[in-house]
């Protein structure tokens, strides 16, 4: 497998100010990486540090030449005043293959219809974006991230405004996509249980009190990481994708 | 009054500023659907007053200049100039030292909004001109302007055709536009530069106010009765051309100020799409 992205002496912040330095990390072709931490933490900090939106306060990302991102951003991010349909939102992921003063080809289109069928929205393609459902919405955003094609899915508390079964239903989603497509996945959330189900690495992040460890899920979700991370008084007996903790002491 | 007899038998009176009007409402309608969508209806409010400015500071220059400067103190010039300067300022600075961009906006406004008032005072010459700029009450245009209007306006859609999708693109998610190496800053400052000139060019021709006018209503009397974005582009539009020229037209046969007249047309559609929308959800 080899390496997407590789974060190096990194330290993460804004406006100059440094938040938290990172351990070195190296994400891989077809590897699910969680991101987890509680809210304010610096999760999204670190993800646009990743993502190239917002520069490292020391050290660097590098990434394999010409990666292609599919991005699923929170989706209270969007103004609710534009007028914009499925089908207009979805083809904005494939501007990532289409520069700047050029239109989108037949092919081009052929892929957004193929994204809106792979997550079942394809009947909502005239539909417009903000009359739509919270799950809807996730399922257009993830129509999105995949029309670029991408080598990785980036996805931002995918689930944060959806009821337990559209949670269920877009995670299923995503770990279909990446069977199907082979890429790597890197997904922020503060939920353990939606993290521990679905990834196979691991970062834990808080800010607050200077933790940042990454690894391989078993290594990372250990009862003492989860007593000082959660607070909580955990023995982990068996972690799977069904059930990342099996019992609660 | 005038009689609809009487306005049609006037038609060599009336034919350059309809076609300047038209003009002006069909690019202001159009441009005035990414001021609406992008929240920045202050930015074109600034816009049009620096406009004014750019108006007024010329002839006080070419006043005081004793006539040696007086070619290069152009109004048109130098409003078109220093419009463009501050669409630049605005699509580029964002960091204004603890100063919300909506305070840069309003202390632009105030601050050529006064000047131009204070310079109004000053000079003789050219304050009915500026009078006109201000208000609008212009009822001949330049013969210049019956070409420079709608070639600007040509060449305004052209571009907005070429960069329709990447300026809807930046204007609705500009962090993933980044994200895919699109040159944001550029484009932002492209789309304002567009709507920087062609604020220059119609405030000179139809006045401040009408000019904040159309790039305000339509687009939103547009935007309350669809919801599909490319038919907002064209009921904005439509909307806008309809507002200036009828607003020309009930000036001319009741005697109104022309800018003020489009104005309350332009409004009159706003209304009318709220009821429209009103009745529809009932």
């Amino acid at each position: 497998m080899s390496n997407l992205i590789k974060l190096e002496n990194l330290t993460i912040g804004y406006e100059k100010k440094g938040l938290l330095r990172t351990t070195d990390i190296a994400i891989e072709n077809g590897q699910f990486w969680g991101i987890l931490g509680p809210n304010g933490s610096g999760k999204s900090t670190l993800l646009k540090t990743i993502l190239s939106l917002i520069p490292p306060i020391e050290g660097k990302v590098t990434s394999e030449n010409a990666v292609v991102f599919g991005y699923v951003p929170q989706n209270e991010k969007f103004d609710q005043i534009f007028p914009i349909s499925v089908f207009e939102l979805v083809s904005m992921g494939r501007y990532s293959r289409v520069p700047p003063g050029k239109k989108l080809s037949t092919g081009d289109r052929d892929v957004i219809e193929e994204s809106l069928k792979k997550v079942g929205i394809a009947h909502l393609s005239e539909r417009s974006f903000r009359s739509l459902s919270g799950g809807e919405k996730q399922r257009s955003l993830l129509a999105r991230a995949i029309a670029g094609e991408p080598d990785i899915l980036v996805l931002d508390e995918p689930t944060a405004a959806v009821d337990i079964k559209g949670e269920a239903q877009i995670m299923s989603l995503v770990k279909s996509i990446k069977q199907e497509s082979g890429l790597a996945v890197l997904m922020v959330s503060h939920f353990l249980n939606t993290i521990s189900a679905f990834s196979d690495h691991i970062i834990l992040i808080d800010k607050d009190n200077d933790i940042f460890q990454a690894g391989d899920k078993a290594e990372i979700l250990n009862s003492e990481n989860l007593n000082k991370f959660f607070g909580l008084n955990l023995d982990i007996e068996r972690i799977n994708e069904i059930q990342a903790i099996e019992r609660l002491t | 009054m005038t009689t609809f007899a009487e306005f049609i038998n006037s038609y060599f009176l009336w034919k350059d500023p309809m076609i300047v009007g038209a003009a002006a409402g069909a690019v202001c309608g159009f441009l005035g659907v990414y001021v609406v969508l992008r929240r920045i209806i202050f930015v074109s409010a600034a816009l049009t007053q620096i406009s004014s400015f750019g108006v007024g500071l010329a002839f006080y220059l070419e006043a005081y200049s004793l006539g040696v400067f007086a070619s290069l103190f152009d109004p048109f010039i130098l409003s078109l100039l220093l419009t463009c300067l501050a669409a630049v300022f605005f699509a580029l600075k964002r960091d204004f030292s603890r100063v919300s961009t909506e305070g840069v906006i309003a202390f632009g406004f105030l601050l050529a909004s006064g000047a131009v008032v204070i310079i109004g005072d000053k000079i003789t010459k050219g304050a009915h001109d500026i009078a006109n700029i201000l208000f609008g009450s212009a009822v001949v245009v330049d013969p210049a302007d019956v070409l420079i209007i709608p070639a600007v306006a040509l060449v305004v859609f052209i571009i907005h055709l070429i960069y329709y999708k990447d300026f809807i693109f930046i204007s609705f998610d500009s962090e993933t536009a980044r994200l895919f190496k699109y040159p944001v800053r550029l484009l932002n400052t492209g789309l304002l530069i567009t709507i920087a000139v062609v604020v220059a060019v119609t405030t000179r021709a139809l006045g401040a106010l009408p000019v904040f006018a159309l790039l305000a209503l339509p687009a939103l009397a547009s935007l309350l009765i669809t919801e599909n974005l490319k038919l907002v582009f064209i009921f904005s539009v439509v909307i806008g051309i309809l507002s200036a020229t009828l607003g020309y037209f009930f000036s001319f046969i009741l005697s109104l100020p022309t800018g003020a007249s489009m104005t309350v047309c332009a409004v009159a559609f706003f209304i009318l799409a709220l009821g429209l929308r009103e009745l529809r959800k009932g």
